[in-house]
């Protein structure tokens, strides 16, 4: 989310791997969209989301981290709540975005057999409510999701943080119970009306989050090694060989009907709640992690290669390209439906996409970096008031 | 190019009737992968051989309750089975109430499709829950107990997923129902019908102009409710063969 810390060396890994994880998030939220076969959720049981929020769990913890060890409680955490007011003002954005979408969809369905289609209309009915709703992060359309949930676990980030820096397991432990008992007892947090419960639950998606934030902290307060971490981390890489092994039938499997899905009956819907990070996708994902981390080290080549650069951009540059990325989601989907769903509509619009998403990111470095470079100073201009 | 339309127009008045009608909806045809699925009807398929009385019941949501009793994919499934099965008294009862997720259809078989004791129950569902985005586990665990529930009834089952739109994709996020249907398909060995697949299909090639101007609306319903019943038709023929 933010900017990595300056003093340790930048871990090109994270800002790789979140740039990755921001192109397959896109690409996932387009429905029917063909090259959503070929992301992470090809060859893992979790998805793209599990690694945006780890990860985004870890940088917070190396960010804010290190902000709360140099200079203070209070400007770690107001630097925290600048990041979640962005984040809130872009869902209420995208919140816009949706609405009009919908009310041109409304009027197109406006057809007698689709009576039970437009009710996703009926919030239109009640805009005040609807918008009250919206703003309370109480009414979350299809598609808009993630970013509440993000919202929700930046704002509850303080106070991990502050465990964090005082007993460095406290958070986990606290968290793996929280996320034991929401699974136990199905415990959630409702949107309108009481039926209704977040797509992704902050009860249990915490614990990701906290799970990154701990070896984030460890990052920056030197983490002791697990004993035996030479013979875990084999294990972890084989257990990732195997998920992936298992996924790529099931991909297969969907692609072309006859192919035999393997453990699809047993595994299957252990897959399917994600939700409340249904504990196998959580598994999943922490084998894959591992592994990942085994594989490619801070200094492996293909991190600087030319190539790479546009990935690292956007992993850099998260919040904006996340919120862009949502975004265009929603608007390749229109174009999708209402011009044409080819597979080469498809693939253009995802290709468009992803070059728009780099192209931005492209920008706001430039951006930074002019910024931050020192000007000429101007000695006759009268100084500019002040904003 | 006009000779072609006339020994069209020759080829329908010469045909017998229920060719006549086969031709009319060959226009909507589908791929076979879209309408056949693997699971059989047998209890169906035993009624069609010893041509005893079927009652089919359709449950459903307003979609199958359609614009009026007769213009309804269920009337239209009627149609042709009676065309497929002369010898046969087939009667398909329309029970499409509108609003309705698949937990309130379920409460509804006791009253509405138990007691006709019918051979098939083809369920209809989805829509409601994807629209108010209902708890996609909740939605799951209802198909699978009203799956259970007819089944202990000794009728077949066959589910049917949502209709396809262009416009109320972009709005409604139906994948994840779609796919607990298709799981739950798969889980219990029941015939899906894939509607949703079928008025995609449509669409693209070019078949229904789903975005008409509104005086054309129920025209295009009509049409598509006969094409829906004829398929539905072929699919039920097909798995109780």
């Amino acid at each position: 989310m933010a900017d990595a810390p300056a003093r340790l060396p930048r871990d090109l890994r994270l800002d790789f791997f979140r740039g990755l994880s921001l192109f397959f998030i896109f690409i996932d939220h387009i429905p029917e969209n063909v090259l959503s076969y070929f992301t992470l959720r090809a060859i893992a049981f979790n998805d793209a989301a599990e690694v945006f929020i780890f990860i985004s769990g870890y940088t917070a913890a190396l960010v804010y981290g290190q902000s709360l060890r140099e200079r203070g409680a209070l400007l770690a955490v107001a630097q925290i709540y600048r990041r979640v007011w962005q984040l809130y003002v872009a869902h209420i954005f995208l919140f816009v975005i949706f609405t009009a979408e919908v009310s041109y969809a409304i009027v197109v369905l406006q057809n007698p057999m689709y009576s039970e289609e437009m009710r996703v209309g009926d919030f239109l009915q009640e805009p005040h409510l609807a918008i009250i709703r919206a703003l309370l992060l109480a009414f979350q359309p299809t598609f808009l999701d993630i970013l509440p949930l993000y919202i929700v676990l930046l704002a509850s980030f303080p106070l991990v943080l502050l465990l964090l820096a005082r007993q460095r397991y406290l958070p986990l432990l606290l968290s793996a119970i929280l996320y034991l008992l929401t699974l136990r007892y199905g415990w959630a947090l409702h949107t309108r009306p009481a039926h209704e419960a977040w797509y992704f639950n902050p009860l249990a998606w915490q614990f990701l989050f906290v799970i990154g934030a701990t070896a984030g902290y460890g990052r920056i307060a030197g983490a002791p090694r697990l004993p035996g971490h030479e013979w875990l981390g084999r294990a972890a890489t084989a257990a990732a060989a195997a998920i992936a092994l298992i996924s790529i039938t099931w991909t297969a499997h969907w692609i072309y009907d006859p192919f035999p899905p393997l453990f699809a009956k047993a595994l299957w819907s252990a897959t399917l709640d994600k939700t409340n990070l249904a504990p196998l996708r959580l598994f999943s994902f922490l084998m894959l992690a591992t592994a990942t981390t085994r594989i490619v080290r801070p200094d492996t080549a293909f991190l600087r290669a030319a190539w790479a650069r546009p990935v690292i951009l956007c992993g850099q540059q998260s919040l904006y390209i996340f919120c862009l990325g949502i975004l265009l989601s929603v608007l390749g989907h229109f174009l999708l439906v209402e011009v044409s769903g080819a597979i080469a509509t498809q693939i253009a619009i995802n290709l468009a996409g992803i070059g728009t998403m780099i192209g931005v990111a492209a920008l706001l470095d430039w951006f930074k970096r002019a910024s931050r470079r020192p000007g000429p100073r101007p000695s006759s201009i009268p100084a500019m008031p002040s904003e | 190019m006009r000779l072609f339309v006339i020994s069209i127009g020759l080829l329908a008045v010469m045909l017998p009737p229920a060719e006549r009608a086969a031709a009319e909806s060959a226009h909507c045809a589908v791929p076979r992968e879209i309408v056949e699925d693997e699971p059989r009807l047998a209890r169906l398929a035993a009624d069609f051989k010893s041509d005893r009385a079927v009652t089919i019941v359709v449950i459903g949501g307003a979609s199958t309750a359609g614009l009026g009793p007769e213009i309804s994919y269920p009337y239209f499934l009627e149609a042709a089975l009676r065309r497929h099965h002369p010898k046969q008294s087939i009667t398909v009862l329309n029970r499409g109430v509108g609003g309705q997720t698949a937990a309130q259809m379920a409460a509804r078989f006791a009253k509405d499709v138990f007691p006709a004791a019918p051979s098939l129950v083809v369920w209809e569902t989805g829509t409601v829950d994807a629209v108010r985005g209902e708890d996609t586990n909740a939605f799951a665990d209802a198909l699978t107990d009203g799956i259970a529930a007819v089944r202990q009834h000794n009728s077949g089952v066959m589910l049917m997923d949502m209709q396809f739109s262009p416009g109320a994709v972009s709005v409604i996020n139906f994948e994840p129902y779609l796919e607990a249907l298709y799981q739950a398909a798969a889980l219990e060995g029941v015939y899906l019908f894939q509607r949703f697949n079928m008025m995609k299909y449509w669409d693209e090639a070019g078949v229904f102009a789903f975005n008409v101007p509104r005086e054309k609306r129920a025209a295009v319903a009509r049409e598509v409710y006969e094409c829906l019943g004829e398929r539905l038709a072929d699919a039920i023929d097909y798995a109780a063969r």
